[in-house]
């Protein structure tokens, strides 16, 4: 296939690789009510009352193509659209405008256990967000052992995965957590800041883990306000900012230009996007 | 809708997995985990017949009167726990929907999916009690119970995944919809049978009144069991006849039960990707 020479396109990244994630004109808009109905009571007694709203447009037009291989870091500052943009890329919402093809399953790290239950233990945890993640019962049983002895080192940690998960510290469930995103075996792993978990020596094996997943060509966006992470795991970084792509380019480049913006407290003209009021 | 569809059935083990799951935290407390969760309505029963045979008169002719209020009780309360439960299941499991793209709908259906396995399982204790207590024939209707227990599960299926949505929304649907919960003891025909209203010389319920209480799906179900597995009580307790199963009601029942689901997961699919909707 003959890769058409983008702008996203970088040296760095793979000429020949296909596309993973190829987003084109994406718009989000969200309708925020200010003072929503709320109540059934309220809808019926004020069925005819309008309620003031506000248009937020998180996201104004992103174009965007990550190939095959490449460590993408999504940087920018808070509610400059980088987690609704990655919450569109796993479809947990719904674009306003534009077209998100994704090629490959998806693992989306973007909260680690949601859903696990204080009441189950640690193996019925594992085998509900598996399933949650998209694992078969097949997939969760062979990989099971490996789920656990990536998640708990030690022999003594090891044991609890057989007791209620209400006897576990955040850190343990994180652990589990992880672990069970990162065996659903993805071709494109999408993680929201959720790498800031564990003691050091987890955190170093996840990074470790997320080193192997590069080797093997898979594809990783993530969020991160770590340059240190950054400059440490990205082969590309893209800066967002109010909902468009302000720089695009490799990781040294992007990361110098942000925090001198960051420092200049320079981010730009307009300080949020129009809210016109309907 | 047929994509939905497709997308749910792709999910099936999942959805296995969550019903296991809803069963298991709610058995797993205590090792008697199921009888446990089955004493509020005995518990009920018990009082009931307590009130209304022994303190006072209202049932106090009434042969097995227990049978037949156990009878109605346990669809009633199949009915109310799958729906409450249902109001907050989304909420709960708010953090899933909004971080993980899955069908949605998942979560209210296993929740009314493993309350019906629940209901089954009830039955056995009502058989049980039969079988102490009652000991009557089994009776050509008893077959019916098989298609009460579809349309039953199509209907509260139905208004769990509607009422499910809506509390999403409206923060107080649980509320009213509890509220409307507690007057189903007195409007439906727990307490009493519905030949008692029906030869009643005061009653309210005569005529088209009467017709359109049938009407309730509920009323509906409740009788057809009760007609189904029991013999009818003497004529002295119902004041005359008593009256034939209405195979027309019960197939009106069924269809309305059926368009209440299919209008449901259609308002449902419809709303879903507002769920989360939220900067």
């Amino acid at each position: 296939m003959s890769a058409p020479v983008t702008a996203s396109l970088r040296p760095g990244a793979p000429q020949a690789a296909e596309p993973a994630i190829r987003v084109r004109g994406l718009h989000k808009t969200f309708v925020i009510q200010h003072r929503q109905a709320g109540t059934l009571k309220r809808a019926v007694l004020n069925a005819f009352r309008r309620y003031p709203r506000e248009v937020r447009e998180v996201l104004r037009g992103i174009d965007l193509e990550i190939r095959q291989g490449e460590t993408v870091a999504l940087i920018g500052r808070n509610g400059s659209g980088k987690s609704t943009l990655l919450s569109l890329i796993a479809r947990v919402y719904r674009p306003t405008a534009g077209a998100i093809e994704v090629h490959g399953p998806v693992a989306p790290l973007l909260e680690l256990g949601a859903g696990f239950h204080p009441d189950l233990t640690g193996v019925e945890n594992l085998e509900l967000y598996g399933a949650i993640l998209g694992m078969s019962r097949r997939q969760i049983a062979e990989r099971l052992e490996s789920i656990v002895s990536f998640a708990f080192d030690t022999p003594d940690l090891a044991e609890k995965i057989d007791i209620p998960l209400r006897n576990y510290s955040d850190g343990m469930k994180m652990r589990l957590g992880f672990s069970i995103a990162i065996h659903t075996d993805p071709d494109i792993l999408i993680v929201d800041e959720v790498l800031a978990v564990g003691d050091e020596a987890f955190q170093n094996k996840c990074y470790r883990k997320i080193g192997e997943l590069q080797h093997q060509g898979k594809t990783i966006l993530f969020v991160s306000h770590d340059m240190h992470v950054v400059r440490q795991v990205a082969t590309r970084v893209v800066w967002l900012h109010n909902g468009l792509i302000r720089m695009d380019d490799g990781v040294e480049e992007v990361v110098r230009a942000y925090v001198e913006a960051a420092d200049r407290a320079d981010f730009g003209q307009a300080p949020e996007p129009p809210t016109p009021a309907l | 809708m047929l994509n939905d569809l497709r997308e749910l059935w792709k999910h099936r083990e999942l959805l296995g997995i969550l019903v296991r799951r809803d069963l298991k935290v709610r058995y797993k407390n205590s090792r008697l985990g199921f009888l446990w969760s089955i004493a509020p309505p005995l518990m009920q029963v018990a009082c009931i017949t307590f009130a209304l045979k022994h303190a006072t008169s209202f049932a106090a002719d009434f042969p097995n009167y227990s049978a037949y209020v156990l009878v109605a009780m346990i669809p009633w309360t199949y009915f109310q726990t799958a729906i409450l439960d249902s109001s907050q299941s989304l909420l709960l499991m708010y953090g899933v929907i909004k971080k993980v793209a899955l069908p949605r709908e998942i979560i209210p259906l296993s929740n009314a999916i493993s309350n019906f396995i629940h209901f089954l399982l009830s039955w056995a204790v009502f058989f049980v009690y039969w079988w102490l207590f009652v000991r009557g024939p089994i009776l050509p209707s008893t077959p019916l119970f098989l298609y009460l227990i579809l349309v039953q599960f199509m209907l509260v299926t139905g208004l769990s995944l509607l009422v499910a949505c809506l509390n999403v929304f409206y923060e107080d649907v649980k509320y009213i919809v509890s509220i409307l919960m507690g007057l189903g003891l007195f409007v439906l025909p727990i307490i009493y049978v519905v030949e008692q209203p029906y030869y009643s010389a005061t009653s309210f319920l005569k005529g088209w009144r009467f017709d359109l209480f049938m009407l309730n799906p509920l009323t509906s179900l409740i009788t057809g069991y009760r007609k189904a597995l029991l013999e009818p009580p003497p004529a002295s307790v119902l004041g005359g006849n008593p009256l034939p199963l209405d195979y027309g009601n019960l197939a009106a029942t069924g269809l309305l039960s059926l368009a209440v689901l299919a209008a449901s997961y259609w308002y449902f699919n419809l709303r879903k990707w507002q769920f989360v909707e939220r900067p």
